[in-house]
């Protein structure tokens, strides 16, 4: 077997589930060292090697500060891989760019603090750099991150489903979510984990992306056909995929604009104090 | 072969006596209706079910199956080869109960498929070691089904055993001679008497008012609908509608179409083949090296299965690739149905109504 290539991972705006998914792969597939050399992983690791071929990048660029930090990673790897939602659409983190990223500032460092917290909006590493390959969902699935580490050390392009979740789901003869009553995103949603939510009975909320011919008509009629309000839907549409549908300007198939609205209010916290209001 | 028969009460004790020596699986219910599963216990089988969101065929032709191990060896000479061992997984004694005749036609089908011409090792491996138990339909068992239309309300000669619930009795005609011997040695059946053949024959008559018509035309006419309208209008609609999800295609008991993968182990050195189901509706199943797509548009696709199921599969192995069982119709979340489209279909050619 050749030089096992260096590899390191990184991690940008993320909640680092996915690092921790190959943690834990690490655990049952301890095998996986034989085959790559892992130079810098912070969340397992003290050592920081610079000298790496292949970088996983977790998280998506949401500081412009952050953009030299992706080149200098992109100047050194001969392969960039987006690891897991975030960094491969943006993910959970675009939903902020719904706001006017000021607004989004105020709103959670307050008045007094926004001056200390650069923020800009959440979007893909591939928006800042060239991406060779992504791994998809929130988070990961580690048996697809295996197959796209095999797949690259045998020189062969990996390759991601590009059919609807439905296929999967259909082949664990699931009873289908949509036709219960009950939202799933499925017919749009790319496949590769096993059909996960649906199995467990959530509907799919769409972490992987969209496939490539995805039918937003179809797929909004069947979410009003659960009497969901187009609000709803447009909120279902871009959970995970807000960056996607920003930039598909008004070609979005969303009723609503996705475009930074700056008097929207936003919504109040979770965590704020009762008496707290929301900020506008 | 012969009539039996024995009391319905004795089922489960027939059920108790295949246990042990055989892996029996029929209709369970689940928690929104009904699935071929593995029955622990007599009383988990139900012969009295609604349509299943897949068809027995998964015994036939797993979701995925293991084709071969490989793995890289070096032989006496140190030299490395390639060593290839076929693998047969869960290929054990089975007992199928409660296949239901539209789904027995879909048997008949797979075994030309599979088991005429190129014999496929795998399929007969299972299909040898598998009785197929029908049950008749007596009534429709889901309101998207169209057997009737489609001919499949009889029992093709594919099973072993095929049961009738006369009242009391279970008739059971014996297809084969192992199904014969299977219910001799596992249930106290009797021969069927003469009257007990005529209540058969009144009960198997009986059924047939309780079925409707749902296509416009005769299944004969099918094929030649389907050439008048290869270019109709209506496939650009349909396509648009379609999600490309392939659920119609995964559920239905004759799409037999598999995608074949190589998987290594962690050392990448060894590894499996398998095959897994596939479907002419997404994007890829017509995707070839360059980049080339000789089904790019949904509506190319939708068009395809439609002509596999009424012409395309008639042409080659003889029989129409739909048995009516209405899956693909309970399946679909845009209400593409087969008697919906060569409904429309013969409307847009204005057809005459076949008799
Ligand atoms: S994709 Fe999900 S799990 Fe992975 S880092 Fe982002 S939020 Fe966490
Ligand atoms: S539950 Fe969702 S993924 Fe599964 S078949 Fe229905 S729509 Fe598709
Ligand atoms: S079912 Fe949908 S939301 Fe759940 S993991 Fe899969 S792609 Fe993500
Ligand atoms: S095409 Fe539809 S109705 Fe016909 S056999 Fe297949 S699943 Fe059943
Ligand atoms: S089930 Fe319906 S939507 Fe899905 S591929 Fe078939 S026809 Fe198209």
């Amino acid at each position: 077997m050749p030089a096992k290539p260096k590899v390191a991972f990184f991690d940008f705006t993320s909640c680092e589930g996915c690092q921790l998914t190959i943690v834990d792969l690490l655990q049952t597939h301890l095998g996986l060292v034989n085959l790559v050399e892992i130079v810098q992983f912070r969340e397992a690791m003290t050592e920081k090697g610079e000298d790496y071929a292949i970088a996983f990048i977790e998280g998506s660029c949401t500081r412009k500060s952050d953009e030299d930090r992706l080149r200098k990673i992109r100047e050194q790897a001969a392969v960039v891989v987006a690891l897991g939602a975030c960094a491969h659409l943006g993910g959970v983190n675009a939903m902020k760019n719904r706001w006017a990223i000021e607004n989004v500032q105020t709103y959670v460092y307050g008045e007094d603090g926004k001056a200390m917290y650069e923020s800009y909006e959440a979007r893909p590493i591939s928006a800042v750099i060239q991406v060779d390959a992504a791994i998809p969902g929130c988070p990961i699935d580690r048996f697809e991150f295996l197959h796209l580490v095999q797949k690259m050390l045998q020189g062969r392009a990996p390759k991601l489903p590009d059919y609807p979740l439905c296929v999967e789901c259909k082949l664990k003869e699931n009873a289908c979510l949509n036709k219960l009553g009950k939202p799933c995103l499925g017919p749009i949603t790319r496949a590769g984990c096993n059909a996960i939510c649906p199995t467990y009975g959530d509907g799919c909320e769409g972490c992987r992306g969209w496939i490539p011919e995805a039918n937003f008509d179809e797929m909004r009629e069947i979410l009003r056909g659960h009497g969901l309000s187009d609000a709803d839907i447009d909120a279902r549409f871009t959970m995970f995929n807000h960056y996607q549908m920003q930039h598909m300007g008004d070609d979005a198939p969303v009723t609503t604009t996705v475009s930074p609205v700056k008097d929207e209010p936003l919504p109040t916290s979770t965590f704020a104090a009762p008496q707290e209001e929301p900020v506008r | 072969m012969s009539l039996y028969m024995f009391p319905k009460e004795k089922l489960a004790a027939f059920v108790e006596a295949l246990l042990p020596n055989y892996r029996v699986v029929g209709p369970v219910q689940t928690e929104y209706g009904y699935a071929f599963d593995d029955i622990a216990s007599p009383e988990q089988l139900q012969l009295d079910y609604t349509t299943t969101v897949l068809p027995p065929k998964k015994y036939f032709l797993p979701q995925r199956e293991v084709l071969f191990n490989f793995s890289n060896e070096a032989d006496d000479q140190g030299q490395p080869h390639l060593d290839v061992r076929p693998v047969y997984a869960d290929v054990e004694p089975t007992v199928i109960f409660g296949v239901h005749t539209c789904d027995m036609n879909g048997i008949m089908l797979y075994d030309k498929v599979f088991a005429e011409g190129y014999k496929d090792e795998h399929y007969a491996a299972r299909r040898e070691q598998t009785y197929v138990i029908g049950i008749e339909c007596l009534r429709p068992c889901d309101s998207a089904a169209f057997c009737k239309d489609m001919g499949t309300l009889t029992a093709p000669p594919v099973y072993d055993l095929h049961m009738t619930d006369v009242g009391d009795y279970y008739m059971v005609d014996a297809g084969t001679g192992r199904g014969e011997q299977l219910l001799l040695d596992h249930v106290p059946a009797t021969m069927a008497r003469k009257e007990d053949i005529q209540q058969l024959g009144h009960v198997l008559s009986a059924k047939w008012p309780n079925f409707r018509m749902r296509l416009k035309m005769s299944k004969d006419q099918t094929p030649s609908l389907l050439t008048l309208g290869y270019r109709a209008k209506l496939w650009e609609e349909l396509g648009e509608k379609c999600l490309a999800c392939g659920s119609c295609t995964n559920v239905c008991p004759t799409c037999f179409c598999f995608d074949v993968q190589d998987e290594l182990d962690i050392t990448m050195e060894n590894g499996a083949r398998a095959r897994i189901w596939d479907s002419c509706q997404l994007r890829e199943f017509a995707l070839v090296a360059g980049g080339h797509n000789f089904r790019e548009t949904k509506a190319s696709r939708v068009r395809h299965r439609v002509m596999r199921k009424g012409k395309y599969i008639k042409q080659v192995h003889g029989l129409l690739g739909c048995t009516g069982c209405g899956r693909c119709e309970r399946a679909c979340l845009v209400d593409i149905t087969i008697p919906g489209t060569l409904n429309a279909l013969s409307d847009e050619m204005q057809l005459e109504p076949g008799d």
